[in-house]
């Protein structure tokens, strides 16, 4: 773990970090790696991927309308909005 | 120095459910802004996604028809991206373990047909929508999209020009709108496609660097978009440079791709199983249930159609190409109402009127009901087929009910062949000229006997009674 990999990842999740706290933010990714990393001693080679730890299965909803407009309530709890719309920073490509 | 061109599609599908893939909101279009989300949508924290039986049945019958394998197990990953319209900051895709696998279609260009195989087929959640020229310097967010359940289908880079790739879309078009998995409305964006496009020599066996154009939405820009890129990149080539792989899009109005504004960093979704889902599974009973329901595709209608209703090939394949037609066909073809002349109507007169307001049958004023009915009254003597296009055209404006127009407009049939009997004598009384020339040989005036006759009865007289009678009368 370095810091170019550090800002990286703060980039990737838009999280603005500083000088002292991307040192210790790189320091606490380091030790999460490390004591993960004895994982990787065992063969998985012949092991399905686990996709979730719950050994269930997903329920499936019927395709049926269930679901009221709450539009102004919405609106309003954000940061800006109109009568319409959230409205955000431009973004054009 | 010969190029040849190298495409892969990857085909967005709107799928025709009510609901979202993970929310109980409507996915009906043109709604209201932002009325139709739910909390699962607007990614509010602690609310739980719930799949949607009806997207994954579309999914494994477009599969099915496709002759894919189908996974009865597949589980879903997050995409992780920031954009203002993906208020979660991830899609929810199938990266590892999509419900689709395999297959292939068929794609007929210039009469040749070629196989285009395919990679995967996987469900994923649609993004919602930005509008950018609300305000000048922002832009406005409209989630009514959000979460919408999406069949992105992947071909195999087995597409070698841009015909092709629209002959490939085509296709695509047609299966997924009869399979009703998708209604196939191009200009909403309920079909739309990335195409991946790479130059290569001719012989040279690995594959050039591509550039990916987004979401095209008509069969013309695919073709447009494709031919530009790729004589774009034979002139880089060409000057020696190298083509940059990079995400591109087409300006229809300007015929022409561009890069898109290219982030600093590259691409980085990672991607990881949704902790918040739970593998689905198919059960057998689920499968068998999805295989009962699996609707008829057009190779078997047509089939159908010219084996027990004995319709002419050619109008049997143009009824059952388009979804909306063959089902107004069959609604409207009953035990008294005659296929053929169903079918004739349906691909000439009405085909015209279809073309000429680019409307589909089922957004003109003719119901399958009333063409019925005017099949009908066509059948039983009531109006000749001649009239019918009269009364057609009627219903085409008014919508009006075919026995109402036959009836105020007295369109009624001339039976009564004592009253052609008599227009027909006073027709070859007033012109003499001409009979004496069709008694000297001129046989084609017979045809004007018969033009004169029907005009005098404003096109109501029987025109085998007028035939006949044409024919005692002048011996």
């Amino acid at each position: 773990m370095d810091n170019k990999t550090v800002e990286t990842i703060s980039y990737l999740a838009r999280l603005k970090l500083d000088k002292d706290k991307k040192d210790k933010i790189t320091k606490d990714l380091e030790n999460i790696i490390n004591f993960v990393d004895e994982l990787q001693d065992i063969n998985t080679d012949d092991v399905t991927p686990l996709a979730n730890p719950l050994e269930k299965t997903a329920p499936k909803r019927k395709d049926f309308v269930n679901s009221k407009d709450r539009k102004e309530v919405f609106l309003e709890n954000s940061p800006q909005s109109d009568q319409d719309y959230f409205i955000v920073p431009k973004v054009v490509e | 120095m010969s190029w040849e061109t190298v495409i892969g599609l990857e085909v967005h599908a709107q799928l025709s459910t009510s609901t979202k893939l993970f929310s109980s909101a409507s996915t009906k279009f043109g709604s209201e802004p932002n009325t139709q989300v739910d909390l699962v949508d607007l990614g509010l924290p602690g609310v739980l996604p719930v799949v949607n039986k009806d997207a994954f049945k579309k999914a494994i019958t477009f599969g099915l028809a496709i002759n894919a394998d189908i996974n009865q197990e597949s589980t879903f990953d997050r995409k992780n991206y920031f954009y203002p319209d993906l208020p979660k900051g991830y899609q929810i895709t199938q990266m590892t373990q999509p419900i689709v696998e395999g297959g292939s279609i068929e794609i007929n260009v210039d009469g040749n047909i070629k196989t285009i195989n395919i990679t995967r087929a996987h469900l994923e959640e649609d993004a919602g929508k930005s509008i950018h020229d609300a305000y000048p310097d922002k832009s406005v967010i409209d989630l009514n999209r959000a979460g919408t359940p999406l069949l992105e289908i992947v071909s195999e880079p087995e597409i070698s020009s841009a015909k092709e790739a629209v002959s490939y879309m085509k296709a695509l078009h047609q299966l997924v709108t009869f399979l009703d998995v998708c209604d196939g409305d191009m200009s909403q964006g309920s079909l739309r496609c990335d195409a991946n496009v790479s130059i290569r020599k001719v012989g040279d066996s690995e594959l050039g660097t591509r550039t990916e154009i987004k979401n095209i939405n008509s069969f013309k820009f695919i073709e447009k978009a494709i031919n530009f890129e790729i004589k774009r990149q034979i002139k880089v080539l060409e000057n020696g440079d190298k083509v940059i792989q990079e995400t591109r899009l087409y300006d229809s109005l300007k015929d022409e791709t561009r890069p898109m504004r290219s982030k600093e960093f590259a691409n980085d979704y990672r991607y990881f199983p949704d902790p918040d889902l739970l593998p689905v599974i198919i059960s057998d009973d689920e499968m068998d249930e999805i295989k009962d329901s699996f609707p008829e595709l057009p190779n078997e209608k047509s089939k159908r159609y010219i084996s027990e209703l004995k319709i002419d090939e050619n109008e049997a394949q143009i009824v059952s190409s388009s979804r909306e037609l063959s089902i107004f066909f069959e609604l409207a073809v009953d035990s008294e109402s005659d296929p053929k002349l169903a079918a004739n109507l349906l691909v000439g007169e009405i085909g015209s009127l279809l073309n000429k307001d680019n409307i589909k049958i089922n957004e003109s004023n003719l119901s399958s009901d009333n063409f019925n009915t005017l099949l009908k009254r066509i059948s039983d003597g009531t109006i000749s087929k001649k009239i019918a296009k009269t009364v057609l055209a009627d219903i085409w404006d008014s919508g009006k009910d075919a026995d109402e127009i036959i009836k105020n407009q007295g369109l009624v049939q001339i039976q009564d062949e004592s009253i052609i009997q008599d227009v027909a004598q006073k027709i070859l009384e007033a012109n003499p000229d001409q009979v004496a020339a069709f008694k000297g040989g001129k046989d084609k005036l017979f045809g004007f006997f018969v033009g004169q006759v029907m005009k005098e009865t404003q096109g109501k007289a029987n025109p085998k009674s007028v035939n006949d009678i044409l024919k005692k009368l002048l011996s």
